[in-house]
């Protein structure tokens, strides 16, 4: 227990000695387990429900089993975009964190006392998410829930447990190399395959995915015989199929997309986004992903959504009232837009931080002549050119996916969708741009002088 | 090259084959292109006493169209004795002699200018880096020229080096100097 | 011995960083094709100076004038259109861009300056080869030696022809050898084209590749050197 004490300490004094970035990987990173907390709570309550219930929100769309059990999957659905931020959120500073805990290893630190310190340092960030996630959750069911049941109070408790523990796994997990050779890792920030990481992301949406499956089906048990129970399953396989290939699409592309034009780069801007792609074309496959799915998710949504309302305006005999069908699909909407506000804030903290760790050698090229501009544009192109074959891709799966619903309930084609992945690759393009005051920051002779 | 025995180097020339004592002196300029040049008087001399402790001998005459000139050339007795310096190890520094210490010292016990006479001699001990430097930076230059230059100029560092320390702490040297 | 006409002409600069000042007053003079040292001990000012000269920083007081113009008079973009074509610069590390092959880290100012990417690349080879890097035209800068990476960078900075290169330690992270080839190298080339160099060094034997030595204490010139 002293060891633990001692370590714990250690832990908050490195944080604290620490420059701006950590405490920026400290602050995203709870806010990232808040959202997660949050969601998970919100699903965990829901499901804790059996059978019929008169819920006081969202027009009556909690009461039955099969509508509340979407909601569930809905939420955690959400939690695949809060994923990749975390995963974006945890690269903040992870050199000079890496190179510090390379130094303790050196410095005579056990493989296992390193593990615990990182695992400490990001546990405790998830922690602090956590509470304060679950203090205000709580607030707010108690004032709709007189009086939760068990089930319900132990998922709570799971919840707010879970999170931080598996934070903290996943950052002593992260660092497997620095414990194993610590010597490598003081001396040389080296390329890194980014493919470690990119599982990790996989394996969250895997298991998300798992638990979402088990949700609907023990939840729909009260109503077995619900004849809409296929048609939310097969398109849950769409989109998971579609969002594992989006891991792995966004590395090739990027990867593919570097290596084409590296080749053929005409102006400065180009090459230099093309061969830091090409050189490292995972490191912002997490975000990427997350941006494929929400295009494939929003692109195929809006297309459900139009054929839908056209249902709900032009059918007469529905079986609940209008509002009970335009409130799910505005839920489902403003579940969609949250988790396309998280995607952007990841991609936005993923395109500082690669600023950051550039610093040095940014302001070199900088003192060396090299326009603000030309910096500038490379850095948005970085964003740009990897993006542009993925969008359109996911864009097509998304279009696909409306056409398709549409031609289901042999219902006019919604055509306006294809807009939509147009609007998602201008927004990321915009949140990338918001480190561009950072890049003027970056550029400082300051930063020539030191190594 | 100080303290260098030019008895050995000159054996050094002969191992290669029988040699007169002009074609000596050349041969050694040339070997050892920074070092002082060898006079042709010192050559002489040094080869008659090779060969009165039995190192060399006379080889014979050799007249070649022009002025006659001794052949000399290494006795076994020379060679061995060559071995012999050859690997013997140069004893590393074994009196701290220091010309410039020296000044410095007597400037204080003088009441002079130590702090002066440090920064002109290190501006001295630059120009002469600068020249070697630029003898070793010439595209013409061999590699003897660059090793024999490079081994002036690490000890015209080392000068330079200390200068810089003493001159930082001159004020604690005068105090010591003057109490004592 | 006469001196070449100033190039580079320096005045009274002061800079300060923060609560330490880094130059207090210093002036220097660099001539046309003049290869000076500029050395001193840590903490002298001598890299405040040379991003003052370089117009990569503005001084707080003082003035810099190259070719009759100015520096404080300039726009930052004009500024950096200077350093990216009458300057050349050169530090002790992170100057080449790590993602890009040594060839392509050359061709980048010849691409800056609108010259076609094959062209550039010709060109850069070029350059490569004249530092006797042209083997490693393919590598990044991590897989190259340290004193590989130098000349790479020493090529970038010399391709665009440039009036005036500045090199901060550029053998700082070097052993003597390869300290030595790079020093070489810098030296013939500057001399082959008339390029003027300031060269920022702690080491004699670096400094005394130079023409002249001015030596910094406190932020301002100690003594001048004889001129060679």
């Amino acid at each position: 227990m002293s060891s633990l004490r001692s370590d714990l300490r250690l832990a908050w004094e490195l944080t604290r000695g620490s420059d701006r970035g950590e405490w920026w990987r400290v602050a995203l990173t709870a806010t990232g387990a808040a959202l997660a907390t949050g969601f998970a709570l919100a699903a965990v309550a829901l499901a804790a429900l059996r059978g019929s219930y008169r819920v006081p929100v969202a027009a009556g769309l909690l009461d039955e089993p099969g509508t509340r059990a979407g909601v569930i999957v809905g939420l955690l659905l959400l939690l695949v975009p809060v994923l990749g931020f975390l995963g974006q959120c945890a690269r903040i500073g992870a050199v000079h964190r890496d190179r510090r805990l390379a130094g303790l290893r050196l410095a005579g630190a056990t493989p296992w006392q390193v593990r615990r310190i990182a695992a400490l340092e990001t546990g405790l960030a998830c922690l602090l998410g956590s509470a304060v996630a679950t203090a205000l959750s709580l607030l707010l069911l108690l004032r709709q829930w007189d009086r939760p049941t068990a089930l319900a109070w132990v998922g709570i408790a799971l919840v707010a447990v879970a999170v931080p523990l598996l934070g903290a796994a996943a950052g002593a997990l992260a660092l497997r190399r620095v414990v194993a050779s610590p010597l490598g890792w003081v001396r040389r920030v080296g390329p890194r395959d980014g493919r470690g990481p990119g599982l990790l992301f996989l394996a969250g949406v895997l298991l998300v995915a798992v638990v979402a499956l088990l949700t609907v089906t023990t939840t729909s048990t009260a109503a077995p015989n619900r004849p809409n129970g296929e048609p939310p399953l097969q398109l849950m396989g769409v989109v998971l199929a579609v969002g594992a290939g989006a891991v792995w699409l966004s590395g090739a592309t990027a990867k593919a997309t570097g290596r084409i034009l590296a080749a053929r780069a005409r102006s400065a801007a180009t090459l230099i986004a093309a061969e830091r792609l090409r050189d490292d074309p995972w490191s912002a496959a997490r975000t990427h992903a997350a941006v494929l799915l929400v295009t494939v998710v929003g692109t195929g949504f809006m297309g459900i959504r139009q054929v839908l309302s056209d249902v709900v305006r032009t059918e007469r005999n529905l079986a609940e009232s209008a509002s009970y069908y335009t409130t799910g699909l505005d839920l489902t909407g403003a579940a969609i837009v949250v988790a396309f506000a998280i995607t952007l804030s990841g991609l936005a903290v993923g395109t500082a931080e690669s600023l950051a760790t550039r610093r040095r050698g940014l302001a070199a090229q900088a003192a060396a002549g090299v326009p603000r501009t030309v910096l500038g544009r490379a850095l948005l192109l970085e964003t740009a050119l990897p993006l542009a074959p993925a969008v359109l891709l996911a864009g097509l799966g998304g279009t696909a996916i409306g056409t398709w619903y549409a031609l289901l309930g042999d219902r006019p084609v919604p055509w306006a969708i294809a807009l939509v992945p147009v609007a998602v690759y201008a927004a990321c393009l915009l949140a990338a741009a918001t480190s561009l005051p950072l890049l003027r920051r970056s550029l400082r002779p300051g930063e020539l002088r030191y190594a | 090259m100080i303290g260098m025995s030019t008895r050995h180097i000159l054996l050094g020339l002969l191992a290669t084959g029988p040699s007169h004592g002009y074609d000596l002196k050349r041969r050694h300029d040339e070997r050892f292109p920074q070092a002082r040049p060898l006079a042709y008087g010192q050559v002489y001399t040094t080869l008659q006493r090779l060969v009165r402790d039995g190192l060399a001998e006379v080889e014979g005459t050799d007249s070649d169209g022009g002025p006659e000139r001794t052949m000399y050339r290494a006795t076994e007795k020379g060679t061995s004795e060559l071995a012999r310096w050859a690997a013997e190890i140069a004893p590393p520094a074994p009196f701290v002699t220091n010309e410039i210490f020296a000044k410095v010292v007597v400037a204080i016990l003088a009441g002079g200018a130590p702090a002066a006479y440090l920064s002109a001699q290190r501006a001295a001990h630059m120009e002469r880096m600068r020249e070697l430097t630029a003898v070793k930076a010439a595209q013409s230059a061999d590699l003897a020229t660059v090793l024999s230059a490079d081994y002036a100029l690490n000890h015209l560092d080392a000068d330079l080096r200390w200068m810089n320390t003493t001159a930082a702490r001159l004020a604690t040297l005068t105090a010591e100097v003057d109490a004592a | 011995m006469s001196r070449p006409v100033p190039v580079l002409t320096a005045s009274g600069l002061v800079k300060a960083h923060g609560r330490t000042t880094a130059l207090r007053g210093a002036s220097i003079e660099l001539g046309a094709g003049e290869i000076l040292a500029v050395t001193g001990p840590s903490g002298s000012g001598k890299s405040t100076l040379l991003h003052c000269l370089a117009g990569i920083v503005r001084p707080d007081d003082g003035s810099v004038t190259y070719d009759g113009r100015r520096l404080e008079d300039l726009p930052e973009k004009r500024l950096s259109e200077l350093r990216r074509t009458e300057f050349g610069v050169v530090f002790q590390f992170g100057q080449l861009i790590p993602e890009l092959t040594a060839l392509d880290n050359v061709a980048l100012p010849l691409l800056l300056a609108g010259t076609g990417r094959a062209g550039a690349r010709e060109r850069a080879g070029e350059w490569l080869e004249r530092f006797g890097v042209r083997g490693q035209r393919d590598l990044r800068p991590g897989e190259m030696s340290g004193g590989q990476a130098q000349r790479a960078a020493l090529a970038r900075a010399l391709v665009t022809g440039p009036r005036v290169v500045f090199a901060d330690e550029p053998t700082g992270a070097l052993d003597s050898l390869a300290s030595e080839q790079v020093m070489t190298a810098l030296v013939h080339t500057a001399r082959e084209a008339g390029t003027a160099v300031l060269l920022i060094t702690h080491d004699a034997q670096v400094a005394a590749y130079a023409d002249r030595e001015v030596q910094l204490r406190d932020g301002a010139v100690a003594q001048l050197g004889v001129t060679a």
